[in-house]
């Protein structure tokens, strides 16, 4: 979990630029009972305002993370992982949140990247930034076969939201209050993450692309998309452009 | 009257008689729905008229032309109950995220420490 590339100077350089408190990482989770605790000690550990959002999970994560200093969102019933985010957003909002970020429940991403996705928004060069497994300076250990899926992915939503990434589908972006405010994910499910391109397009946000860490571990490789699931985000996509 | 006309004929007054007992308010809905019913009695009773009219729509038999129509219709259906579908889909989440956000549970470490 611990994360070793060399990019701890800028962790004491933010915190003199803002306030961590101001930054909200929300953390949809449904079901996610192994890794959560660890996920939210690491992002505690850096002084994040943390939101886990749980999305109906099957017994409340609230016994899970008591005594933690952490906001709990919960669904009383499962509605996905976008509407999940969309909820942890509108309530980062609404409370003063200056820089809301996204992030996975199941562990695979690093506390330590959110530092390397704050600074082109301090520095106003985007208003969101999206984290990529495939631009020079990420690491992955990715099993090639989910590569090739990515590849089919990212230029899927290419032909959909006319935006070209380098990665697909990556839960871990981070955005400024302008970009959270005119993003509204409507897409409840796993086709969110296409919905963000085309809000990006729509609202014509500035973004930009971050290399990031992702450790697959056995776990969330078991909770993470799956060729099917990846042909019902197609489904998804299809029937909204049509019932628009 | 053979057997299949007296099932088909049952079966319209039936459909008809619930909708009736239902959505006895719906007035215009249960005037078109009267108007069908007797059309669908109507060709029941008379199917060589459905010939007639397949014919000049350039399909060889009435039962075709009957299907055809079934299928588009079916297509409606689905559309609109996808419609609605995510309409409702979409009051649910509204609920379930302004309950969310009402009820959002911060510990006492965080109140004090704010």
């Amino acid at each position: 979990m611990q994360d070793t590339s060399g990019d701890s100077i800028f962790i004491p350089l933010m915190s003199i630029l803002i306030d961590t408190k101001k930054v909200f990482i929300i953390v949809p989770a449904f079901n996610e009972y192994a890794a959560i605790k660890q996920v939210v000690n690491d992002l505690l550990s850096f002084q994040y305002n943390v939101v886990v959002v749980d999305d109906g999970s099957e017994t409340s994560l609230y016994s899970l993370l008591e005594n933690l200093d952490v906001t709990i969102l919960r669904h009383p019933v499962n509605l996905g992982q976008g509407a999940a985010l969309q909820t942890g957003i509108e309530f980062a909002l609404s409370n003063q949140a200056e820089y809301i970020v996204t992030f996975d429940a199941d562990g695979q991403h690093q506390a330590s990247d959110i530092a390397k996705l704050l600074q082109p928004l301090l520095n106003n060069e985007a208003d969101i930034t999206l984290g990529s497994r495939f631009i020079k300076g990420a690491y992955h250990n990715m099993p090639a076969k989910r590569k090739i899926l990515l590849q089919v992915g990212r230029r899927l939503n290419y032909l959909l939201t006319g935006i070209l990434l380098t990665d697909a589908h990556n839960g871990l972006r981070a955005m400024n209050r302008k970009a959270a405010s005119n993003i509204q994910i409507s897409e409840n499910g796993m086709a969110h993450a296409t919905e963000f391109l085309t809000q990006i397009k729509k609202n014509k946000l500035r973004h930009k692309e971050v290399p990031v860490t992702i450790h697959y571990t056995t776990y969330s490789k078991n909770k993470g998309q799956t060729a099917w699931g990846s042909f019902r985000i197609f489904f998804d996509l299809l029937l909204n452009k049509i019932f628009k | 009257m053979n057997g299949i006309q007296v099932l088909l004929i049952g079966g319209v007054v039936v459909i008809f008689l619930y909708y009736l007992s239902r959505f006895r308010s719906a007035f215009f809905d249960l005037l078109i729905l009267l108007l069908f019913s007797m059309l669908a009695i109507f060709f029941i009773l008379f199917p060589e008229y459905t010939n007639d009219i397949a014919k000049r729509l350039g399909v060889g038999r009435g039962a075709d032309l009957l299907f055809y129509i079934c299928i588009l219709f079916f297509l409606f259906i689905l559309i609109k109950l996808f419609a609605r579908i995510r309409r409702l889909e979409k009051t649910l989440t509204d609920l379930v995220r302004k309950q969310a956000k009402d009820e959002a549970q911060v510990p006492e470490v965080n109140r004090d420490k704010n």
